[in-house]
């Protein structure tokens, strides 16, 4: 048993190989002539229950079932004759029914029960059989074979009972029973082929559409009903309600080919049920139906119809009695791409959810289709999404079989460091608590209306500027905040003479203060190499007009970034004056006792002299060498000490920024 | 103990099922592994499940195959019983009843109807002191039967799994345990012991890890502690022994494996590398890089054209032909802890917490499956033991999934914090998490809770840390910036008397903040940032804040380090009730006013769900398990429940899951939720058999009649039937499409032979005869028989009518009526 199933797949692989050229070409074909209008009535179906799956049999004739949680290819299936006998129609069967677990004594805790996932799927093929694919294990189930002569149209299951519905081209219906795998029954069901069955919720009546449409009494086989309106073949059948017990409650709705009407048809006990009683307005022929049926009259009917023009139209409708005007959709969902002229993506099938606002859609190329949980705002007539839609179609698809997902990270992400605006807003005390929002935005427009208005005045004298007033760097830097011009800035940052700096600054008007630090404020925040040469027209900034920017009513909001900026910067400073400290220390030593070795000749007439001196110092003298590596040390010492001080001072310096006016210039300088 | 038959609390999420080594089957189409209480059957080719067998009361502790049927598979459990059963249907067929917490179980064909199984020394039970014994199976009809027919093999071995294996042809077992290697010829029963000198001076670790066997050759592969692989040679004396050392593994080697033919060694430790060594050629080896977590397991298929290994991941992969991941089986990762808190994404409604190291793992709670996980850190994780790397330790989403927040932080010991915090939007377009700002030292010291706004005007994220500021992080467009779209950017900075924040909480609709600062709460507005007001403290910090929802909106309440439950009414900025109680869990549901409680009362948690406004609780249940329960959250659910009976109702619009401190995923079921699951699952059984395909017709038939030959019907003549079969075959042969036919070479044999015309000139007399036979039976065929069963007895048919040379029409009618019937009874009691 083992070795003929590998073989069987084996065959399948090998047939794959000598056909893919063809395959190839065929995809080619398709894919060509697939260009204008989107449909091609390939068979699309989500799994029951809990849609936990998508099977679509794609135009190359392999079946391939997509997981909708993950959004990615979960197997792929290649019937053995997938180019002659293409599949035409599937089917997924109820769920499966687990092995019930012997009852056990009551534990704390136990497995729980999980809603067990559909496995089977019924494929119909062009060639008269029924393959019956498993899954969960990923291989065929059997194939039931010699019940058709004609190509096989539509499979339905059975709810309840192991039986399983074939329509086809032979005009017969086939009733299978599935623990035998043989046909239990076979009979004519029209003069022409059957293209649609359905089976009602109850398991006891089956519809099947020839030319007529018609009801048939399961068990005995016999036409229950015959009702007559469609001009094409029927391609859809589905019941719209289960029935209730007076049968005036039973309706089913039917689509045909080239029509764009969707037919609800009413099953009377009276047998007065010759013309359809409600129709839907559809854009194009329906190509995927899925309902939720309503068991009362108080509940409503929810109908998702996916039409062959790749349109998605909701409907919403109480089936009480006939209706005489066609209905019109609740709500209509397009797809479009995000290309600069946005070509519409076609949806391949929707289904509703017990949330009435999302919906499960699935859309984009049968090969690749990309599936999606929607919240769709029903309110709304119209809705249109965009979504960005692979357009480029591999046929070999690479099964992903990392269970890990790779959130995507581009460039155009924003990276906040410390320092950075944004990073960090200032610190809030415990109590009292300022608006600042919209005076904020306020003073940046009109700042830059500002800016704006300047710039438009002065272009003109902007260029002359240089020539005509070079020597006076205050005049130039205001004209370069002003403007904003990059060019001027750069010239006058470059500058590196504390001098000039120092006057340029105290020469600069009092409005253009602020401005200043801000630009100061963004250079620093660049390279570190600008940020040194910034620094010192930092320092004279603060020197220079510390008394305007206390009198600054919000001058935690103007110079917080600032702040916080200096803040980050000078974190590690303390340990690293530490660890330089510490280093100094280590290396002059190093270097003392490299150099002790080096004079050793010189020392060793000395030593004769310490050693006296020691001797002097027992007796209580202090010797001069002993005096002078004492000193030494203390200078040691003192290093670390004005270090530590360094970065102390450049820390309480930030905090008076903060909020102080006292600054000392002299320590500000000491830590650049 | 209060007893609520209504409400029964079940595992989610699976157990381990990389405990154990998993076993291919013989046709490598399914793995069996062990998984919690129970053994599953996975698909090697879909990863799904395909059966549960349940029915062990404890830990299951191995599977094996039954070495005289590879349909059934022997399991032990720590409930002391070996259970066999038939996988394919999954049935359990016998217990045997051992009377001993079994450990592992070993079996060999060469000893049919026992099993060795490790228990723990007779004498002391208590101790840590295993043996191995071997346990002689009864053979009875009974579904129970007791095995106390022991003997045992070997005493002071290794409880471990890995730590024995037996030899080529079952002749002896090897066992390790720690520096001692110990043989037992079962021919000679004697036993060898070699043991390795212990290189702790030398800072070698050299134990032995884990002991594999040549099948074919005298050969012993060991792995050792500190990487090295030792195979010993020559061991059937004690003195002239041999073994040579291959080293590559630079962590312990954690298994090892021969494949079936011997031809290669699998070796695969914490680098998360499968090794792969040519056996002879040792210097020769292949690699499998990167399978994502440490290996704990190996196991190869009978035909050595699948390996699978286990990981530590709580995975399993399934690896082809030596070089590809062909599938994956994860279940739930569970780590040390849960660092981030069990979140529910609003948009897919999965369960997300940390799963691998740097990653999110996305759990689908209604398929109880693993969906994915999402790499945050996005940085290559190092596989070596003893190294800081960086972990996600908080997510959030916002209300509409639109957002996900993480943190990530590198915990070293002695040296600087390293914290990210990352801004994920979720794009439609792609369908997938973009990230949108990254923050790097969001706050100087750890964050201790993050949450979005829940209010739908503004999209603020809110981050407390132990440096005693809160954040609040909003998104803002720069529009004056030339970057097009929105970033998020710091918004406001928050703090009390530099005491340090540990929980934060927005009110339903998020017009307020709660910030327990230590033993204070203070409560702000996050549009203005004022400080509303702060809340007069219990004795304790402050542990959980929940506001309440819905008509408990007034409600705050928090629980405190000293064993205080307080609810403050906001209206009133006072004290409502208090009691005092050891919370060390608050959780609210999102959809009701309940909330539940995990309280920690001497060693095992009990749950109160209530609601602020009523005194009475809704529902308690104690002693739910061991240990404190640190997370909990309510899922909200597909369909809501109609229960109206008072103690299930808190149940009806959301779930309660919880973690407990052994990660086990528990939640709370209804029997009424139960019943809805069973009765929506009808009965469906189809026949699996697959329908008579050319390669049925040959190969299916063929293989059968050769078992038939081996097993039943040792008789010569049984071969004659295959001659007009196979004529049919021929022309299945030669009117099928040569693409869907198997290779050339493999059909020759067995085209060649069909061909061949027997010597015998008595069975050539007859062949018109049997001809005509099957050209009946063509018949039948084509009526549309599809079953195996048929086949089989068609098969049958032929084979009694060689009995008697001589038929009458009469006879062959009986003989007809005999084939036609079922004779599927036959074959299943021939299998047993």
């Amino acid at each position: 048993m083992k070795s003929l199933k590998m073989m069987h797949q084996r065959a399948c692989s090998v047939d794959d190989n000598t056909w893919f050229l063809a395959n190839h070409a065929d995809i080619g074909l398709i894919m060509a002539t697939d260009g204008g209008s989107f449909s091609l009535g390939l068979p699309c179906v989500f799994s029951p229950k809990s849609r936990q799956y998508l099977a679509i049999c794609a135009q190359d004739g392999r079946l391939r079932i997509w997981n909708t949680d993950i959004k990615t290819l979960h197997q792929e299936y290649v019937p053995s004759a997938h180019l002659s006998a293409t599949c035409t129609c599937i089917a997924w069967g109820p769920c499966r029914k687990a092995k019930e677990a012997p009852q056990r004594k009551k534990r704390r805790s136990e497995a729980g029960h999980v809603e067990k996932q559909a496995d089977l799927l019924a494929l119909g093929t062009a060639a008269g059989s029924v393959i019956i694919y498993s899954t969960v294990k990923g291989a065929l189930h059997c194939t039931l074979d010699g019940g058709h002569s004609g190509g096989v149209n539509c499979v339905q299951w059975h709810p309840e009972d192991c039986l399983l519905y074939s329509g086809s081209d032979d005009t017969h219906i086939v009733e299978w029973d599935l623990q035998t795998g043989k046909a239990r029954c076979k009979w004519k069901a029209d003069r022409a082929s059957v293209t649609s069955l359905c089976v009602s919720p109850d398991g006891k009546l089956l519809l099947s559409a020839g030319q007529t449409i018609k009801m048939w009494d399961l068990e005995t086989k016999e036409v229950y009903r015959k009702f007559t309106g469609h001009s094409t073949a029927v391609t859809t059948l589905r019941f719209a309600t289960s029935r209730p017990p007076d049968s005036n409650g039973l309706y089913f709705l039917s689509g045909a080919a080239h029509d764009r009407l969707l037919s609800v048809w009413q099953v009377r006990e009276d047998g007065k049920d010759k013309n359809s009683v409600v129709s839907f307005n559809l854009t194009d022929e329906p190509q995927h139906i899925d309902l939720f049926t309503s068991n009362s009259k108080e509940e409503a009917v929810r109908l998702a119809v996916v039409c062959k023009d790749g349109q998605l139209h909701l409907f919403e409708h109480f089936l009480n009695g006939p209706c005489k005007k066609p209905l019109s959709p609740s709500c209509t969902v397009q797809m479009s791409g995000v290309e600069d002229s946005p070509l519409p993506v076609p949806l391949l099938a929707a289904a509703l959810t017990t949330d009435t606002h999302s919906l499960l859609l699935a859309y984009g190329n049968h090969l690749q289709p990309v599936m999606e949980r929607v919240e769709v705002n029903t309110a709304e007539r119209h809705v249109c999404l965009t979504r960005d839609v692979h357009t480029t179609l591999s046929l070999a698809m690479e099964m992903t079989v990392s269970k890990v997902k790779t959130p995507v990270v581009n460039a155009k992400s924003k990276v906040l460091v410390p320092g950075l605006s944004g990073h960090q807003a200032h610190v809030q005390g415990t109590l009292g608590s300022e608006k600042r929002k919209g005076t904020d935005a306020k003073e940046m427009s009109i700042a830059e209306r500002l800016g704006e208005i300047d710039l438009s005045t002065e272009k003109g004298g902007v260029k002359g500027a240089p020539s005509l007033q070079t020597d006076n760097f205050a005049v130039l830097l205001v004209q370069g905040l002003e403007s904003k011009d990059a060019n001027i800035l750069n010239k006058v940052f470059q500058t590196r003479k504390d001098i000039f700096i120092k006057k340029t600054v105290a020469r600069l008007p009092l409005p253009a203060v602020l401005p200043l630090v801000e630009e100061i404020t963004k250079r620093m925040q660049g390279h570190p190499y600008t940020a040194v040469l910034m620094v010192r027209w930092l320092k004279a900034v603060l020197m220079q007009h510390t008394s305007y920017l206390c009198s600054l009513p919000d001058l935690v909001f103007q110079l917080g970034v600032l702040y916080h900026m200096i803040e980050s910067r000078v974190k590690m400073f303390h340990k690293l004056t530490k660890l330089h400290g510490k280093l100094y220390l280590l290396m002059t030593q190093v270097v003392t006792s490299d150099s002790g070795i080096k004079d050793v000749d010189h020392t060793a007439k000395l030593v004769y002299e310490e050693e006296s001196s020691d001797e002097d110092e027992a007796s209580g003298d202090e010797g001069l060498p002993d005096e002078d590596s004492d000193n030494w040390e203390e200078d040691e010492g003192m290093e670390v000490e004005t270090m530590e001080d360094k970065a102390e001072e450049g820390m309480r310096t930030e905090s008076k920024v903060n909020g102080d006016s006292d600054i000392e210039p002299g320590n500000e300088s000491e830590e650049e | 103990m209060v007893e609520h038959a209504d409400i029964r609390m079940v595992h989610r999420g699976g157990s381990k099922i990389n405990f154990r080594e998993p076993v291919f089957t013989n046709d490598s189409r399914f793995l069996l592994c062990a998984a919690g209480e129970s053994v599953k059957v996975y698909s090697t080719s879909t990863e799904e499940c395909i059966h549960d067998l349940q029915g062990h009361t404890d830990l299951v502790t191995g599977v094996v195959l039954n070495p005289l049927n590879h349909l059934q598979v022997y399991s032990c459990s720590a409930d002391g019983t070996v259970r066999l059963w038939d996988f394919t249907d999954g049935i359990l067929i016998k217990t045997f009843i051992i009377g001993y917490p079994i450990y592992s179980i070993y079996v060999s064909e060469k000893h049919g109807g026992v099993v060795f199984v490790v228990v723990p020394m007779a004498n002391y039970k208590s101790s840590e002191q295993f043996q191995l014994v071997a346990v002689h199976l009864p053979r009875s009809g009974d579904q129970e039967v007791e095995a106390r027919e022991l003997s045992a093999v070997l005493c002071d071995v290794s409880p471990h799994p890995g730590a024995a294996s037996f030899g080529r042809e079952g002749e002896y077992i090897a066992a390790a345990k720690d520096l001692q290697l110990e043989v037992f010829f079962f021919k000679k029963q004697k036993s060898y012991r070699f043991s390795l000198k212990s290189g702790i001076k030398k800072g070698v670790k050299n134990a032995f890890t884990c002991v594999s066997c040549h099948p074919k050759e005298d050969c012993i592969a060991t792995g050792h502690a500190d990487g090295k692989i030792r195979l010993w040679r020559n061991f059937n004396q004690k003195k002239e022994y041999t073994y040579s050392t291959l080293h590559w593994h630079h962590g312990a080697v954690n298994t090892l494996c021969f494949t079936p033919e011997g031809t290669n060694l699998l070796s695969g430790g914490i680098e998360s590398v499968l090794v792969h060594w040519r056996y002879k050629q040792e210097n020769q080896k292949d690699f499998l890089p990167r399978l994502g977590a440490a290996i704990t397991h190996i196991a190869v298929s009978p035909d050595g054209s699948l390996f699978c290994t286990s990981h530590s991941d709580n995975k399993i992969t399934i690896i082809q032909s030596c070089v590809k991941v062909s599938a994956v089986i994860q279940g739930l990762v569970k780590g040390e802890g849960v660092w981030t808190n069990l979140i529910i994404d609003p948009r897919s409604k999965a369960l997300v917490l940390n799963g691998k190291p740097g990653h999110l793992q996305f759990y689908s709670l209604h398929h109880d499956k693993q969906l994915y996980n999402l790499d945050i850190v996005q940085q290559e994780y190092i596989h070596e033991e003893g190294l800081d790397q960086f972990e996600v330790v908080k997510a959030a989403f916002d209300t509409h999934g639109d957002w996900l927040a993480t943190v990530e932080e590198r915990r070293k010991k002695g040296s600087e914090l390293e914290v990210n915090l990352k801004l994920w939007a979720y794009d439609k377009l792609t369908q997938s998490f973009v990230l949108n700002t990254t923050v790097t030292a969001p706050h100087e010291d750890r964050i201790t809770a993050m949450f979005f706004s829940p209010s739908p005007e503004t999209t603020m994220l809110v981050t407390t840390s132990l440096d005693g500021h809160f954040k609040a992080w909003l998104l803002a467009d720069h529009s004056d910036t030339k970057a097009e779209g929105a970033f998020w950017s710091c918004d406001f900075v928050g703090g009390y008397h530099l005491l340090k924040p540990g929980c934060c909480c927005f009110s339903a609709d998020g017009s307020l903040l709660a910030v327990g600062f230590q033993e204070v709460v203070t409560v702000w507005s996050p549009a203005s940032w004022e400080l509303l007001t702060t809340l007069s403290q219990p004795p304790g910090a402050i542990r959980d804040l929940c506001f309440g929802r819905l008509s408990c909106s007034k409600y705050l309440l928090g629980t405190s380090t000293k064993n205080q439950l307080c609810c403050w009414n906001l209206l009133t900025c006072s004290l409502e009730w208090s009691t005092p109680m050891d919370v060390s869990l608050l959780q609210t549901d999102p959809l009701s006013e309940n909330m539940a409680a995990f309280c920690n009362q001497s060693g095992s948690s009990d749950l109160f769900v209530f609601k602020p406004s009523e005194p009475r609780p809704l529902y308690s249940q104690k002693a739910l398990c061991t240990g404190k329960v640190q997370h909990a959250v309510f899922a909200p659910r597909d369909q809501m429940l109609e229960s109206c009976e008072e103690r299930t109702q808190w149940l009806n619009r959301s779930q309660l899951y919880f973690v407990t401190q052994h990660m086990d995923l528990l939640t709370f079921s209804t029997k009424t939720e139960e019943d809805r699951l069973l009765a929506s699952r009808k009965q469906l059984v189809v026949d699996d058999s697959v329908a008579v395909t050319p390669f049925y017709l040959l190969l299916g038939k063929h293989r059968m009649q050769q078992l038939e030959k081996q097993e039943v019907l040792p008789n010569p003549m049984a071969e004659r039937t295959q001659l007009p079969q196979g004529s049919i075959a021929i022309k299945e042969l030669l009117h099928t499409p040569a693409h869907v036919l198997p290779s050339a070479s493999f059909l020759c044999a067995m085209f060649v032979r069909s061909l061949l015309i027997s010597s015998s000139s008595a069975r050539e007399e007859k062949e018109p005869e049997e001809e005509e036979m099957e050209s009946e039976k063509e018949e039948e065929d084509s009526e549309g028989e599809a079953d195996s069963r048929q086949g089989e007895s068609a098969a049958w048919g032929p084979s009694k009518e060689l009995g008697a040379p001589a038929l009458t029409k009469a006879q062959e009618r009986e003989l007809r009526r005999v084939k036609t019937f079922d004779h599927s009874w036959l074959s299943s009691l021939l299998d047993c």
